[in-house]
């Protein structure tokens, strides 16, 4: 059983600190991948490990020996290296640079054996090259190449293959072939695969360990699902994210929202009546707005209610699948009365939640702008009779301002906001006028 | 390959009869016949007179000879070098070689010594001198530590070679009279060469190429990025240091008995490339033999070209190499460079 054993590694580049304190034990059969932000130190680890940049502090031990003790040929029989940069300055045919592979386990005034071509022809026929086995490799296509470059590595025969960001060219359908086939060796041949990941999702489906590295220190470490979760996906890369298991794939998988705008914040809050996600994304677009966000009534497990749940929004709730009750109608009311806006979503209406329209004309009573969003016609979302749209068009009578869609809804909030700061300044500017007259005088005594 | 040796073997041959005495095939083989001890007495050698055969063995058999090792070795250290540098324009000259080789040149031409030094004229040992002590000094401005960064070498090397030839340049300037002999040695030629120049730089051109071809791999490996030789089993900074070593060597060794010859170094490695690939195990041995080729054939030129004007007129090989060899690489370039995309 292979064993590679990173302890308490620094590297430095100059006095500039690039990787801190790492640790790491794998053994045969382990798949890990390597996670985090650009510049947190990946390379590095790998740069450290494939004995290109050697610690400052710190071993790394190859089944107990130090790997910066051995000789690069004892090492590359051990050790494979699938670069980022893959670039070859003569134009080899693939089964040349795939030979080449073979070095390590050739004497120096040796010629390729039959063995070595028949380990060639293995991994290319594994790697699916084989038939391009006499083509230039600069004429070969970028999945092609690096096919070619991974044969390569396969032909070392190695227990420990390292891959930095192995599929940054490939198309889907080739990154899933060579990482199914990596996968493969991995679990057949107990083979140690350590790998730089950009795409959770890739990570997620292969790795059954992970190491996320933050500011050239590791973060976090052990097994993918104590790895990737949505907290340290959010601590490390800044990025909300959904972390959810696949039914599928039965692997988790991660879907990052767009970073949090860090826009002004407009000391607006809006209060959302929606359900059935038609809030979902205007929860998350409002927030970017800048604007504070309340929602309800909305039932728990309601697919809004989570996305609210989520992004941290202040929810008043009703039970799963019961119809609003008196009381969550009042506490709806009171969120409602704390709100500058109330936006009324395309939400279908039933008997359950039609106190939610009720709610949004108490809200008008009390003077707060409405806004109606009709993407949907109300006709196909009233499941109560004409109740709901009797109760609507009440509403817009009574100055609710209807809006087709979210971008409508956005461009009139703005300009609501606009003319309650223009008139916010009136204001100041009459109260200005009605200040005592000494603090005037004082100013102009300052100026003269 | 072996067509290859055999063509080369027919250029000597034909080189040999080249030449003002017209000295026919079958006197030439024979007096070469003469001088192998197995051939020696099936070889009736009252046909031949004397003269020929002092003509054959002692001018145009060195000379000749001297063509085969200098073209060779240029070709193979421009082989090493493209292959260390990966870099289509590093020749054997980029590490300063040509420049301290003709400062070296310069100075002795100037100080008017003719001495010798076990047989050999001072310009020749001066040449050599300059040219690896220069190669010695790219190589130390260049290091970092331990390592020998490409990048930083061929920089040095540039630069190097552009204090040394403004050197020369100030040497040419204040040389009056001798300004003749600088330049005429700075454009390269084999007019001079006697067989003991020849013993002189065989052992260093022999075991530069020789020994260089046990690296040939290692080259092949070079050539997909230090990083990824080392990750093949590459002890890269040591093969890296043997291999400019020997190129330099050899250079010098070449430089030293016929000045800066051109292009040959630069040139023939690609044009092999062209015909035959880059796996240097094949690209080495087969450069060596192309550039020998080359090399005594831009001599015959060189020897003959200028003749119907006067018979003791010769132009420097140097630059007949550059005169035919360019243009016969631009059309084969042209022809070949789909292939040839680096």
């Amino acid at each position: 059983m292979v064993l590679l054993n990173v302890d308490g590694v620094e590297c430095r580049y100059g006095s500039v600190k690039v990787l801190e304190d790492v640790n790491l034990k794998v053994e045969g059969g382990d798949f890990v991948g390597i996670l985090g932000p650009n510049g947190s130190g990946k390379t590095t680890l790998l740069k450290s490990i494939s004995r290109i940049l050697k610690p400052h502090k710190g071993t790394i031990l190859l089944n107990e020996a130090d790997i910066y003790s051995l000789k690069s040929v004892d090492v590359a029989k051990q050790m494979a290296v699938v670069p980022q940069d893959t670039s070859i300055g003569f134009n080899f045919a693939a089964l040349d640079v795939v030979l080449m592979g073979r070095n390590p386990h050739m004497k120096r005034f040796q010629m390729e054996s039959e063995k070595d071509m028949a380990v060639a022809r293995k991994v290319m026929n594994l790697t699916n090259i084989w038939h391009l086995a006499e083509r230039p490799i600069n004429e070969l296509s970028g999945g092609e190449k690096q096919r070619v470059i991974i044969a390569r590595a396969l032909a070392q025969e190695p227990k420990i293959l390292l891959l930095d960001e192995p599929l940054t060219h490939l198309d889907i359908i080739n990154q899933l072939e060579i990482m199914d086939l990596v996968k493969d060796l991995c679990v057949k041949e107990n083979l140690i695969v350590l790998a730089v990941f950009h795409d959770f999702n890739l990570a997620a489906r292969y790795c059954n360990s992970a190491i996320m590295l933050k500011d050239n220190k590791v973060f976090s470490a052990g097994s993918l699902t104590d790895v990737l979760t949505s907290e340290n996906i959010k601590s490390v890369f800044h990025v909300d994210a959904i972390v959810k298991k696949h039914l599928v794939t039965n692997s988790i998988f991660v879907i990052p929202l767009s970073p949090q705008k860090s826009s002004p914040s407009r000391k607006c809050s809006i209060h959302l009546i929606c359900g059935a996600g038609t809030g979902t994304a205007l929860m998350k677009v409002l927030l970017d707005e800048g604007y504070s966000v309340t929602a309800g009534v909305l039932n728990v497990l309601d697919t809004d209610f989570e996305t609210a749940q989520f992004l941290k929004i202040p929810v008043t709730s009703e039970a799963p699948f019961s119809p609003i009750t008196e009381k969550t109608h009042k506490a709806n009311l009171a969120m409602i009365c704390e709100a500058s806006t109330v936006v009324l979503t395309s939400v279908p209406f039933g008997y359950g939640n039609l106190q939610n329209l009720e709610a949004a004309l108490a809200a008008l009573e009390r003077g707060i702008p409405t806004f109606v969003i009709e993407e949907v016609p109300i006709e196909k979302r009233d499941f109560t009779k004409g109740k709901a749209k009797a109760l609507l068009t009440e509403l817009k009578s009574k100055g609710a301002e209807s809006v087709k869609d979210q971008n409508e809804l956005l461009s009139m909030l703005n300009v609501s906001i606009e003319k309650f700061k223009t008139a916010k300044e009136e204001r100041d500017r009459i109260l200005d006028h009605l200040k005592p007259e000494e603090t005037k005088i004082k100013g102009a005594g300052e100026k003269s | 390959m072996f067509l290859l040796v055999l063509a080369l073997f027919v250029t000597v041959i034909v080189s040999l009869n080249i030449g003002y005495a017209q000295i026919p095939f079958p006197d030439i083989l024979g007096i070469l016949g003469k001088q192998i001890p197995v051939l020696n007495g099936l070889i009736d050698s009252s046909l031949i007179s004397p003269q020929n055969t002092a003509i054959i063995l002692q001018i145009r058999l060195p000379r000749i000879l001297a063509g085969v090792l200098v073209g060779a070795a240029l070709a193979a250290a421009g082989v090493l070098y493209q292959g260390v540098f990966k870099n289509p324009m590093a020749d054997s000259y980029v590490l300063g070689v040509s420049a301290g080789a003709a400062v070296g040149a310069s100075l002795s031409i100037l100080s008017g010594v003719g001495f010798a030094f076990l047989g050999l004229r001072l310009v020749q040992v001066a040449a050599f001198v300059g040219a690896v002590s220069a190669m010695f000094l790219v190589y130390n401005i260049s290091r970092v530590g331990s390592r020998v960064p490409v990048a930083t070498l061929l920089l040095c090397g540039i630069a190097v070679n552009f204090f040394l030839f403004a050197v020369v340049g100030l040497l040419e300037v204040v040389a009056g009279d001798e300004l003749h002999s600088i330049v005429f040695w700075l454009v390269g030629g084999f007019s001079n060469v006697l067989w003991r120049d020849i013993w002189a730089i065989l052992p260093f051109i022999l075991i530069g190429i020789v020994a260089s071809y046990f690296y040939a791999r290692d080259l092949n490996l070079l050539a997909m990025g230090e990083e990824t030789a080392h990750h093949l089993g590459v002890n890269v900074e040591k093969s890296k240091q043997i291999l400019l070593v020997l190129a330099s060597l050899t250079t010098a060794a070449a430089v030293s008995i016929c000045g800066l010859v051109g292009f040959v170094g630069l040139m023939i490695p690609h044009l092999t490339r062209l015909i035959i690939g880059p796996d240097h195990r094949i690209l080495l041995p087969t450069s060596t033999v192309i550039g020998a080729i080359f090399l005594v054939i831009c001599d015959d030129l060189a020897r003959v070209v200028a003749t119907p004007f006067a018979s003791t007129l010769e132009l420097p090989v140097g630059i007949i190499t550059m005169l035919f060899g360019a243009p016969f690489f631009i059309i084969l370039f042209k022809k070949k460079k789909q292939s040839y995309a680096t």
